[in-house]
């Protein structure tokens, strides 16, 4: 998918920012594992012109694990057999939620 | 997982508070948000504050809402902001362009006017296209938790089909309803697309692009929001249109160019054509349309007049035929291919014009031939006899009957080569065409009654000009040429008869080389195969034999010493009977005759053949030799004493020739060796002293005293004929420039047929296919023990086509014949027969 609509916002990574001010560069291919991402960088929308997308309701807990998930996604997208990311138990309602919101849910 | 015990965090739900729970305020951030879009601000909104809003709305469980208010926006904004664009663009000028015919209005300034609107409409579709792909993405939490359960379209689709209802679907208010038939844009689009492709049609350059976005416009839209694949306005509104108007433009133009021009420039305008129009589906509208408005252009175009086209005199099918007109052959047959897998368009005509073409060589052939046998005629009126009349004429009239049966040979060649160019360089070496042009020529050669004979004559001719100095490849040509021919005869039975006899001729009087008759021999071979050639090889072997036998009965006479033989020089043609033709074997005349007859030879030669015939009976017992006279040749060396009183010239001095004649010529000769001086022998007397036939007699004293280059004897009267009461005299004043003369011999020469010998043959070959005919019922018969009589036809029929095709009435009446000999019996009340054994 060409996500290098603006020049600005074509660089290899972004920056993910949480609730709390806690800021993830990522490489941007590994976020187009999530929709909502993906839709946000390919229009003419602000996210896709700075290359920076905050996220006011996730605190940064989440979107470590969040943003964990995608460099774990990017790593094995193409292997077999791997075994499943460590998920803590007392983070799992709320990663959820935020799987949810990242459009995570249909994927594999 | 993890054998800490730990407490699951609660989702903490900012996302649900009070400022953010009600639907209204998020709605207007949408709405706002749609604006922006619209007008292509997007670059300050934030994608997530949107997304997350579009989120909340949907988790208040209030995604239907929000789905019919975005609708509802963008009903407004085209109601509000494209739509009086639009209309402004829809000039009543163009709205005459699209509806009044013929346009009133300049090509430039309906191409200008047509333009400036599929422009405003491209224009409006893109922004929209874009926009909605913009909504489509802030909305996306809409589609999949809130359209996805419902039977509802998604978003993208929903917005982008409101462009089809609320654009193209307007009916414009009072500027439609003005008219007697009120319109939609839509209307006006097609109209100014089609406008726009017969302006290109007519050589005007237009905006390709914009028509082709137009298009793939319409391809993108869809009759209903559920997207069915062969419902897009392009195939549902558009495309019919196109083809209809396209079906029109072409009937019009194929009837301007039936009126105003040729076949060949509508051949090469109709292909012309269909290039176009693929080019056209390529570049200008869509690629689904190329075979639909191929098929138009070659039914309206090509197809409904193709006929009166083919028709055409001076450039139709008959004319490219006739003046090898290649490229319009080659175009007809590509654009025929395409249309009809049959190809009977093209291959009828063909057809008919190989049958009229080959007619018209043996009607070309009749009128040269009457020319040439009138004379001939005149002569043969006075005489009353034919089989008397003047040989020299005879010979003139046969060679010239022998040179017309190779012309038709010649011109058929010419018209197969003729044909095969046009096959392989023209029809793409179609295997149908070449089929077809194979019966067509298959059947007018058959319907040439003496085609066999001519094909055998044509070989003659060309094996014996081999040794003429003809080159072996020139040869070879030609003999592969006649090879095809061959494989075009059906009566193979008739075309074996005349080779056989044309053959005999030529290996008895070394006129051909004996490699090139069994090279030609073994092409017959594989192309009709064993049986078909046994006789010709029965007839080569016969030759070697003889050759040999000859050499070893020289070798026993000389180791003999025997002084008296020496002086005659004997060669041997020892010949099978059933191998050589009945003519050559001298049976022809005993039949006639009734009686056994054979010549009286003079002592001296009677001695060799009482000689030889000892020498051939000691090693083989039992068999029996019959001398034929008129097949044989001798070499008889003269002496003309010199002629008293004459003192000077040629005739005072003695003069010694070697002549070449026929060995009756010979027998003839000899008589007049032992007659004194002045007297004369009369053709009875010759006739009763050698008892040479009549006919053949008649020939011989005809190249003996008739032709100037060998008259050694003097006929009394000096008639051109000869007749029962001439007499014959030595011509002791005989003068030659050469040594050796050559008596013409009538019958080395292969020769057409007259009418009566035609019959006789035909009559032979007849007789020769009932016992053939048959064999075969009685081999199948044996095989099957009983059959109906239908069965049975068709199984001789089958059996023998490789020889003949045989009549119904023919199988029948051997059925009969073979009934009465108890060879079959009828199975009662059944039209069927039974094998007796």
């Amino acid at each position: 998918m060409d996500t290098n609509g603006d020049s600005a916002a074509s660089g290899k990574y972004i920056t993910l920012v949480s609730r709390d001010g806690w800021e993830f560069v990522v490489l941007r291919e590994a976020t187009m594992i999530s929709p909502t991402i993906k839709g946000m960088l390919r229009g003419q929308f602000a996210e896709a012109k700075t290359g920076r997308c905050t996220f006011p309701e996730i605190s940064g807990v989440i979107l470590e694990k969040v943003v964990e998930y995608f460099q774990f996604w990017y790593k094995n997208q193409d292997k077999e057999d791997v075994s499943d990311m460590d998920i803590p138990v007392e983070l799992c309602l709320e990663l959820l939620v935020a799987a949810d919101y990242f459009g995570l849910d249909k994927q594999y | 997982m993890s054998s800490r015990p730990s407490r699951i965090r609660p989702v903490r739900r900012p996302i649900i508070n009070k400022e953010t729970s009600e639907f209204e305020p998020c709605w207007q951030t949408i709405r706002d948000a749609l604006v922006d879009i619209h007008k292509q601000n997007a670059g300050r909104l934030s994608f997530e504050h949107l997304y997350r809003t579009s989120y909340k709305i949907v988790l208040l469980r209030k995604g239907d809402l929000l789905y019919e208010r975005v609708k509802e926006f963008e009903e407004e904004w085209f109601r509000d902001h494209i739509m009086p664009r639009i209309a402004d663009l829809i000039s009543p000028n163009l709205v005459n362009v699209a509806f009044v015919q013929p346009p009133t209005a300049s090509a430039h300034e309906r191409r200008h006017m047509g333009e400036s609107f599929l422009r405003g409409i491209r224009d409006a579709w893109q922004d929209h296209n874009t926009s909605m792909n913009m909504v489509a993405d802030i909305l996306m939490y809409l589609d999949r938790a809130y359209t996805s359960s419902t039977k509802n379209a998604s978003i993208y689709t929903a917005t982008l089909g409101l462009f089809r209802d609320h654009i193209l679907k307007n009916s414009l208010g009072t500027a439609s309803t003005d008219r007697e038939h009120p319109f939609l844009v839509f209307d006006i689009l097609n109209a100014v697309m089609l406008d726009l492709i017969n302006l290109e049609r007519d050589g005007h350059v237009i905006d390709r692009n914009l028509l082709r976005t137009i298009s793939s416009m319409l391809e993108d839209l869809y009759e209903t929001d559920e997207e069915i694949e062969h419902q897009k306005l392009y195939l549902t509104v558009f495309e019919p249109r196109y083809i209809e108007n396209s079906s029109v433009f072409y009937r019009n133009e194929c009837e301007k160019f039936l009126r105003d021009s040729d076949a060949s420039s509508w051949l090469r305008h109709t292909r012309r054509r269909l290039m176009e129009e693929q080019d056209r589906c390529e570049t200008t509208i869509s690629i689904l349309t190329s075979d639909k408005i191929a098929r138009v252009v070659q039914t309206d175009l090509f197809l409904s007049r193709m006929d009166e086209f083919l028709a055409m005199e001076g450039s139709g099918l008959r004319s490219m035929i006739d003046n090898d007109r290649l490229e319009d052959l080659t175009i007809l047959y590509q654009l025929i291919s395409q249309v009809d897998r049959t190809k009977t368009p093209l291959m009828v005509p063909l057809q008919s014009r190989v049958m009229e073409l080959g007619l018209e060589i043996e009607q070309t052939l009749k009128n040269t031939d009457f020319s040439v046998p009138a004379t001939g005629a005149g002569a043969e009126g006075e005489d009353g006899d034919a089989a008397e009349k003047g040989k020299s004429q005879t010979l003139t009239a046969a060679a010239q009957q022998t040179a017309a049966a190779i012309k038709w040979v010649d011109d058929v060649l010419q018209l197969k080569d003729k044909f095969d160019n046009f096959w392989a360089n023209c029809f793409d070496k179609d295997i149908m065409i070449q089929s077809a042009i194979t019966k067509s020529f298959s059947d007018f050669i058959n319907m040439f009654p003496r085609s066999s004979e001519f094909v055998s004559l044509f070989i003659d001719d060309n094996l014996k000009r081999g040794i003429r100095g003809k080159t072996e490849a020139e040869v070879d040509v030609v003999l592969d040429k006649a090879i095809v021919l061959l494989r075009y005869l059906t009566d193979r039975d008739l075309f074996e008869r005349y080779y056989q006899k044309h053959l005999a001729r030529r290996l008895l009087h070394g006129k051909s080389e004996i490699h090139t008759e069994k090279e030609m021999v073994l092409r017959m071979k594989s192309e009709m195969g064993k049986i078909f050639t046994s006789k010709f090889e029965g007839m080569f072997k016969d030759m070697e034999l003889s050759k040999d036998l000859t050499d070893k009965y020289r070798d026993h006479i000389s180791s003999l010493g025997d002084v008296d033989t020496k002086k005659i020089d004997l060669n041997i043609s020892l010949l099978t009977t059933n191998n050589w033709p009945p003519e050559v074997m001298g049976r022809n005349v005993n039949q006639e005759e009734g009686t056994k007859l054979e010549c009286t030879y003079p002592s001296g030669i009677k001695r060799l053949q009482e000689s030889f015939f000892k020498y051939y009976l000691k090693d083989r017992s039992g068999r029996v030799i019959t001398w034929v006279g008129s097949a044989g040749s001798a070499d008889i060396k003269c002496v003309f004493p010199k002629v008293p009183g004459k003192e000077s010239g040629p005739l005072s001095k003695e003069r010694r020739y070697e002549l070449h004649v026929s060995t009756y010529g010979m027998i003839v000769l000899l008589l007049f060796n032992d007659l004194g001086d002045g007297e004369t022998l009369s053709f009875e007397e010759i006739q009763a002293q050698t008892n040479i036939p009549h006919v053949d007699l008649t020939r011989t004293l005809a190249s003996l005293s008739i032709a100037p280059k060998a008259r050694v004897l003097l006929k009394n009267p000096t008639t051109k004929n000869i007749k029962p009461t001439d007499t014959f005299s030595f011509n002791s004043q005989f003068v030659s420039r050469t040594i050796k003369i050559k008596a013409p011999i009538i019958s080395s020469l292969s020769k057409v047929e007259g009418d009566d010998e035609r019959k006789e043959t035909e009559k032979k070959n007849d007789q020769t296919r009932a016992h053939v005919v048959d064999a075969a019922i009685v081999r199948i018969m044996k095989q099957r023990k009983q059959l109906s009589h239908t069965q049975l036809t068709t199984e001789v029929i089958t059996q023998l086509a490789g020889r003949f095709k045989p009549d119904v009435s023919l199988i029948k009446k051997r059925i009969e014949d073979l009934l009465v000999r108890e060879y079959l019996e009828r199975v009662e009340g059944e039209s069927a027969y039974k094998y007796l054994a």
